[in-house]
């Protein structure tokens, strides 16, 4: 048994601190910030007065409902249209750079502008959707100014951007996949459905594993659409409040860093415990 | 090899003292309250004010040609205009920076609710003894001539922190001829609106909405003023009171005669495509309604058709930090932000008010061709009320907003809203509470 060499920790130091600084002391200051009260320039021990605050607060209660809506329905609704479309692009479809470019290009521009232009296709008056609705005499309902529907118009321009990163990684995993499955299965006489099945979502369950991921987190952890699709506030009465806009609201606005770091540290729980609960489905769906 | 180790030593220690002095808090300049003797009454050396704000568009120019002249004319003083995006967003940067005082500038934009905490930790310069210097500032309170419930409502648990700036009052702002069309008068109390409003919606066979308010916090916080009651934490938010002032905006938005702004945010919109024929709303909103309306029909302004009226806009507040040159050139510039041409310009071109009783009363304002509201100002202000500023009153203001949109979402749904009214109660009063 060798031991590590004392060296390695001159070229680990940069990242340990910086790991340090920025990751961990952040999460052990929010975690003690939420057991205090008062400003954040005046800090105060107050137990666990901070928790029951928002234990009771029925806003954070809707925040943490319509998190969990937003993620469970938007998510996998995103993936499936993703994969359809990935497929389509990848087998289908002539000039695929030139669609991989137009489907990306949402991902790099910024959430605040493609708000925008939502928030006049959604209007409830004057908007592009009602509009195109009212051609097919379907009823027009009020997108953004109805607070029961504020969740609905958030998943789906939340499904909408989520479209353009998972498109592109799954082309690459598309690509990835031994063209000479697909001789081999022709060979034999396989359908395409056959092939799409049985080849295709079987190489792809990896990639899939990883977006399930990544998008999950994203969309417990959503704030900047909420803020630029109802125009900075967290939708008509608060009914797309949301975790995360939660916590700034309560940090920076109201001035409450304790209850906002309480909020912080249940949210924090909240994750770590979908995560667990979805790296367990995982490894059962590759064994 | 014990070269290295040296090095490597040093080298931890070194990022390590990097890492802490990152995030100390340097609890510096706590001290140093000014006296009237340490205020400097002449900037010999070149100095530099760093001013926050909110302002943007037409606003923003004029707050930047006023700045200039003013450094034209004290050559030796730089002022730094430093826009911070809108006011929720200035107020969100105000609070996390009052954690390291360094960053902070010299004066800032804000409401005195956003002050609270940054007052009680001595983070703000008590006003006074400038107002009180002779050469620095007018020599008393009185003979600044700013109009008192102003200078008052700029106060933070009774000392003068903040001088008022860019003030406004709510006004209703009607389309005349829509109004003449159907034979309405301009309202001037509530019930008035009310009937006003039924007879257009009915008149106009339901195309256009009677009447609307911008801000929810301010119809509620006024209506109960006008009932008698303050704005404070022992409001009973299921009250008869409370519920019948719920109830006169409601029951409007049922029937259709009334409507709310939104996710707009404001019925300017509205407004200048006729489909609201009247609002009430922020006298600074003048420049938008104009640019709207163009040439499409007449508009007019009167007075909010209420008792109580809102007084609302940012104060200049001055922060405990630089030295004693850079608050007085500060100071100085806030001097000659308040003088008499400056707010001449600055209220014909933004529709923000005058803060000086002085220019209110001039004929050079009252006649402005370019603005409505001057002619109208003297009865629209008649009794001022503002958001009293004690733990959280800001918060429970902001969160009416949210409560109202609630209640009259259902009423636009011609459902009940009780239940809504039950809900505001918990939420109004965790608002309180936090």
């Amino acid at each position: 048994m060798k031991d590590n060499q004392k060296k390695a920790w001159l070229f680990l130091a940069p990242a340990i601190i910086c790991v340090t600084v920025f990751s961990i002391w952040p999460i052990l200051r929010a975690f003690t910030m939420s057991f205090q009260g008062g400003p954040l320039i005046d800090l105060q021990f107050n137990g666990l007065s901070n928790y029951q605050y928002i234990f009771s607060d029925p806003e954070f209660w809707r925040a943490i409902m319509n998190t969990a809506i937003y993620s469970f329905l938007a998510v996998p609704i995103a993936l499936i249209i993703s994969v359809v479309l990935a497929w389509f692009i990848f087998s289908k479809i002539k000039h695929t750079a030139f669609f991989e470019t137009m489907f990306f290009m949402p991902y790099v521009t910024s959430t605040i502008a493609i708000g925008i232009v939502f928030r006049y296709i959604f209007n409830g008056e004057y908007g592009l959707l009602n509009f195109l609705l009212k051609l097919v005499h379907l009823p027009q309902p009020d997108w953004l100014d109805n607070p029961s529907l504020s969740l609905v118009s958030l998943i789906i321009f939340g499904i909408w951007s989520s479209l353009a990163f998972n498109i592109v990684i799954l082309m690459g995993a598309l690509r990835n996949i031994e063209p000479n499955y697909y001789v081999l299965a022709d060979m034999y006489g396989a359908t395409s459905r056959e092939k799409f099945w049985r080849i295709t979502v079987p190489q792809l369950v990896p990639t899939l594993a990883f977006l399930l991921t990544v998008n999950l987190i994203g969309a417990f952890k959503i704030y900047t659409q909420v803020y630029a699709l109802f125009n900075g506030q967290a939708g008509v009465g608060n009914s797309a409040m949301t975790a995360v806009y939660y916590i700034y609201n309560k940090f920076q606005i109201v001035g409450t860093p304790g209850v906002a770091m309480a909020a912080t540290v249940v949210l924090f729980l909240f994750i770590l415990f979908v995560t667990f609960l979805q790296r367990k489905l995982m490894k059962k769906v590759n064994s | 090899m014990k070269f290295t180790k040296k090095f490597a030593a040093v080298a931890v220690a070194a990022l390590a003292l990097v890492g802490t002095t990152a995030c100390s808090n340097s609890k510096s300049n706590d001290s140093s309250s000014s006296k009237s003797a340490d205020i400097p009454t002449k900037i010999t050396k070149k100095t530099t004010v760093v001013f926050w704000h909110g302002m943007t568009g037409t606003q923003e120019k004029t707050l930047q040609s006023l700045t200039k002249d003013f450094e034209k004319k004290n050559p030796n003083i730089t002022v730094k205009l430093e826009n911070q995006g809108k006011y929720n967003d200035l107020q969100a940067k105000i609070n996390s920076t009052l954690q390291s005082p360094n960053n902070l500038p010299t004066i800032t934009q804000a409401y005195p609710g956003w002050l609270l905490n940054a007052a009680n930790s001595k983070r703000l310069v008590d006003m006074t003894p400038y107002i009180n210097n002779s050469k620095i500032g007018w020599g008393s309170a009185k003979k600044s001539d700013i109009r008192e419930e102003l200078l008052k409502g700029a106060q933070i648990k009774g000392t003068q922190y903040g001088i008022p700036f860019n003030k406004s009052v709510e006004m209703l702002t009607y389309n005349k001829n829509l109004l003449d069309k159907y034979g309405v008068k301009v309202p001037k109390t509530m019930s008035e609106l009310k009937a006003a409003s039924k007879k257009i919606y009915e008149k106009s066979n339901h195309k256009v909405v009677g009447a609307g308010f911008d801000s929810l916090s301010n119809y509620y916080v006024l209506g109960m003023k006008d009932e008698g009651v303050n704005f404070s934490k022992n409001i009973n938010f299921t009250g008869s009171k409370s519920k019948k002032v719920i109830n006169y905006y409601a029951d409007g938005i049922k029937a259709g005669y009334f409507k709310t702004a939104g996710s707009a945010g404001y019925l300017s919109g509205d407004f200048s495509n006729q489909k609201i024929a009247m609002f009430v709303g922020t006298s600074a909103g003048e420049g938008f309604v104009k640019m709207g309306v163009g040439n499409k029909f007449q508009y007019g302004v009167a007075p909010r058709p209420s008792k109580y009226n809102m007084q609302q806009g940012t104060d200049i507040y001055m922060f405990n930090k630089g030295t004693a040159e850079q608050k007085a050139a500060a100071f100085m510039y806030i001097k000659y932000l308040l003088g008499k041409n400056q707010q001449l310009t600055w209220a014909d071109k933004t529709g923000y008010i005058p803060v000086t009783n002085n220019v209110i009363n001039s004929s050079a304002y009252k006649n402005s061709t370019k603005s409505k509201v001057p002619a109208q100002l003297d009865k629209a202000m008649k009794n001022l009320y503002s958001v009293p500023v004690v733990k959280n009153s800001n918060a429970a203001y902001t969160q009416l907003n949210s409560i109202m949109q609630n209640i009259f979402a259902q009423a636009k749904k011609g459902q009940s809203w009780n239940s809504q009214i039950d809900a505001g109660k918990t939420k109004f009063q965790s608002a309180w509470n936090q």
